[in-house]
């Protein structure tokens, strides 16, 4: 999927003038942010709230002379703080990610290979419902690309804390589904 | 079980110290059942990663809930079967009453003819309105005498006060309302 398939206005007028490295950061990483959000169980349009309101929080943090070590993991923390605050709120299930309704049609496939990609998710997603949170949160972020030391950073977890937990929730994936 | 097997991971995610994944690295290339782990690892990380892609797809291609177009079809139908009732209902008057142009003429009532009028819809919408028309200063008088009345004049007189035989002819002017308004009388 190209990222124009993502529609998602940048707000331009909110950043400060001069601040193109947050919109280089935009650009880079608006799509993960919001493939996470919508893994985590946010809608489509919730998970671009959440991603436009973390880059505001980003330049305000920025323009009162906040740390910059680690602004992935600080907007991915953000974000998924949001989404936490969002779903609570909502009095909605934290735990139905990777939406079990949704379906899966890959376009220009054969119908053939439709079929076999939707029963190999059928059995993907059957196995990540056995994840725990930490262990599922954990995974979605380590596929975005974050180091361990970041998805600690995101999660509140120490760093070989998330190893062991990278590393069983694999182990349960491999176990659990023949993908 | 091989004990780096729980470092295979970590391994791949380039998470581990130089020297032990120089170890990691060696082990692999002697141990057949962690290459075969390994790559199934990587091979659920990756399915793991479509499955995320797919789903972010999904969902952003589905924008619109299931229920809107269903709502919208049903709002639509009620939408038309109210105009369908009321363009009925619109079309159903009671029957416009039919003047003829001699029985216009025949009546030549006013009053009847204005009203037959104020039913007819108006063709030509005036723009501006027209001055008022000028109110005649002068009352109302009659043309002629609405009634004559014959009075014998011994009814009115004494007699021998005035020549026997002679008649007095009575004009009387009728206003609008229906009252006497002058009284003239005449040999």
């Amino acid at each position: 999927m190209s990222d124009d398939s993502v529609p998602l206005a940048l707000p331009f007028l909110r950043f400060a003038a001069g601040s193109s490295e947050v919109t280089a950061l935009y650009c880079e990483l608006r799509k993960p942010l919001l493939r996470y959000l919508v893994c985590l169980g946010l809608s489509s349009d919730e998970a671009q709230d959440v991603v436009q309101d973390s880059f505001v929080s980003l330049q305000h943090h920025l323009a009162a002379g906040g740390t910059q070590d680690n602004i992935r993991g600080w907007l991915f923390r953000v974000a998924h703080n949001q989404a936490r605050n969002r779903q609570t709120s909502y009095h909605r299930r934290f735990g139905e990610p990777l939406d079990s309704e949704t379906d899966f049609v890959a376009a220009g496939a054969t119908p053939e290979n439709a079929v076999l990609e939707k029963e190999k998710f059928r059995r993907l997603r059957a196995a990540i419902g056995l994840l725990a949170d930490s262990e599922r949160e954990c995974l979605l972020l380590r596929a975005e690309g974050l180091r361990y030391r970041e998805i600690g950073d995101v999660l509140g977890l120490a760093t070989s804390t998330v190893a062991d937990t990278v590393e069983r929730a694999i182990k349960k994936l491999a176990e659990k589904c023949n993908v | 079980m091989c004990e780096l097997q729980p470092k295979l991971v970590a391994w791949l995610d380039h998470e581990l110290p130089p020297d032990q994944a120089a170890e990691v690295e060696n082990h692999l290339q002697a141990c057949k059942e962690c290459r075969a782990l390994r790559d199934r690892y990587q091979q659920v990380s990756t399915s793991f990663e479509a499955y995320r892609d797919a789903l972010l797809t999904a969902k952003t291609c589905r924008s619109v809930p299931r229920w809107v177009p269903a709502l919208s079809g049903a709002l639509l139908a009620i939408t038309a079967t109210v105009l369908l009732v009321a363009f009925h209902r619109s079309r159903i008057e009671p029957p416009r009453p039919v003047v003829t142009p001699t029985a216009t003429r025949a009546t030549a009532a006013p009053v009847k003819a204005l009203a037959s009028e104020s039913v007819l819809p108006k063709a030509i919408h005036r723009r501006r309105a027209l001055p008022p028309l000028p109110v005649p200063a002068t009352k109302w008088q009659p043309a002629e005498t609405a009634i004559q009345i014959t009075i014998p004049a011994e009814t009115m007189f004494a007699p021998g006060a005035i020549p026997e035989g002679m008649n007095f002819i009575a004009e009387l002017s009728i206003g609008p309302d229906g009252s006497v308004e002058r009284l003239r009388l005449r040999p």
